[in-house]
């Protein structure tokens, strides 16, 4: 199981999306994208635009004010 | 546990902050007869702080007009914009430290701040020219059936635009 | 339900987390501090008391919801989305209704007096409307964060938006110190129009609410259509 990891720590919005946009065009089918971000934003604003392009998508706090968002590349 | 976990911690829909936030300021406006205004606030903390600082602020043509002048027993730190700014401050602090998400985050680089700053200035400077920021000639002004509110609505999207390009170009 | 390989990958994250400390007691301890305030000037000013607490709501919604003026405007421009776009169509069409009512009620429903004598932000109109308009689109953009979203992200502890807020403070002074050479130059000239005075009362709430109802299909039509982002 291939997995990509990116660090949005200290990004203000929108650059955690666009972040992810990015790589997650250079991606395969299939691979999971790791997505490190502080951004309280991101936890709605990133998950509400991945399950709309059709991804698998959830997230964990991994710290206070610091989540992981897991986002499967399906298309 | 249940609801504090669905209150609490999880973020809410976008729908219910935005019928939240409509009745919050149906309830402002009529019990003090304002709507919700932010900047003007922030103009009032800047002419005290150069007042603090020993440069004269009395003559301001700007203070003179459109009923811009302060109302009678409030100065530039104790008038309604600063109990509202203040208080919108404290009350996202809670909601923060209630979820165990607050977290005390750095600048990143000399962009991030440099960017800050400079889309900072021209937000209080255009907010000058337009009588509001997007509370006050935009979510406060649309309800009040002033025209300015849909024009302002309408030219804030061409600046988002631009705003996006540049966006694109400097910071990714 | 998301899939397997997530749900792997979560479950590892879990068990080597780092202890997560609890911030709820910081929290009651500015609850404790908000109260002490809101008795404070209980005591001294009710208006104030009120607004303290109506602010202190504000600033919880808009964290709570993310809710993010800057996202709204920004969002279907780049990715396409229009739901928080949506969320502020249908606050529109809430307060629509309430800021009628009480423009009615304190109005008596006689609209032709002055516009200075009608509560709620009514200004002049032209120009320098979009010159404001346009250079708050590109600064809240390029910040990262509007009016509200400033205030909240303090709150939420970024330090860039009190940098942000900085910028504001001196912003809004170079606005008010160059504002006699704008207002002679444009805002003088430009009407003030309170909409209820061409096509009267009645008619212009429920235009109001039609035309919000339509941006909002809009908005959802929009939405559906777009699913790929601006191309950089």
């Amino acid at each position: 199981m291939s997995q990509q990891r990116i660090d949005c720590m200290y990004e203000a919005c929108p650059i955690p999306l666009l972040k992810a946009l990015k790589k997650l065009k250079t991606m395969k089918v299939g691979e999971v994208l790791i997505m490190e971000t502080d951004h309280s934003c991101s936890i709605t604003n990133v998950v509400e635009w991945a399950k709309k392009q059709g991804h698998e998508v959830d997230y964990v706090e991994i710290s206070d004010g610091e989540w992981e968002i897991y986002i499967e590349k399906k298309q | 546990m249940r609801l504090w976990k669905g209150l609490i911690k999880k973020p809410w829909p976008y729908l219910v902050g935005g019928i939240i936030l409509a009745v919050l300021n149906i309830i402002l406006f009529s019990v003090s007869g304002k709507p919700w205004r932010i900047t003007t606030g922030f103009l009032y903390w800047g002419m005290g702080i150069i007042e603090k600082l020993g440069f004269d602020n009395t003559n301001w043509y700007y203070f003179s007009v459109y009923g811009n002048q302060l109302n009678e027993g409030e100065t530039f730190f104790n008038n309604q914009y600063t109990i509202l700014g203040l208080s919108v401050i404290a009350g996202a602090l809670i909601a923060a430290l209630l979820a165990s998400e607050f977290k005390w985050k750095i600048i990143k680089n000399r962009r991030q701040l440099f960017f800050g700053l400079v889309g900072g200035l021209i937000m209080g400077y255009g907010s000058r020219l337009s009588f509001g920021c997007n509370i006050g000639s935009y979510f406060s002004a649309i309800p009040s059936f002033s025209l300015h509110g849909w024009v302002y609505g309408i030219f804030m999207f061409l600046g988002a635009w631009v705003g996006c390009k540049l966006l694109f170009k400097f910071l990714l | 339900m998301a899939s397997s390989k997530i749900q792997e990958l979560k479950k590892q994250r879990q068990l080597s987390n780092k202890r997560k400390k609890n911030q709820v007691i910081y929290g009651v301890v500015c609850i404790f501090i908000v109260v002490l305030i809101y008795l404070f000037l209980l005591k001294n000013n009710f208006i104030y008391s009120f607004i303290w607490k109506i602010g202190l709501l504000i600033g919880f919604t808009l964290q709570k919801s993310r809710f993010c003026f800057t996202a709204s405007f920004r969002d279907p421009i780049m990715v396409g989305s229009t739901s928080i776009l949506k969320a502020i169509i249908i606050a529109f069409i809430i307060s629509t209704i309430g800021f009628a009512f009480i423009q009615y009620i304190s109005t008596g429903g006689n609209f032709n007096i002055r516009i200075e004598d009608i509560p709620g932000q009514i200004d002049p109109v032209g120009v320098h409307t979009i010159l404001g308009a346009i250079l708050f689109g590109v600064g809240m953009v390029i910040a990262g964060g509007c009016a509200s979203g400033t205030l909240m992200r303090i709150g939420e502890g970024f330090i860039l938006q009190m940098v942000v807020l900085c910028g504001f403070i001196i912003g809004t002074l170079l606005g008010g110190n160059h504002f006699e050479f704008w207002d002679k130059l444009l805002i003088r000239n430009s009407p003030t129009i309170y909409i209820p005075h061409y096509i009267g009362f009645p008619l212009s709430v429920f235009l109001q609410i039609v035309v919000l109802i339509a941006l909002y299909y809009v908005a959802d039509w929009y939405d559906k259509k777009n699913n790929i982002m601006m191309t950089m």
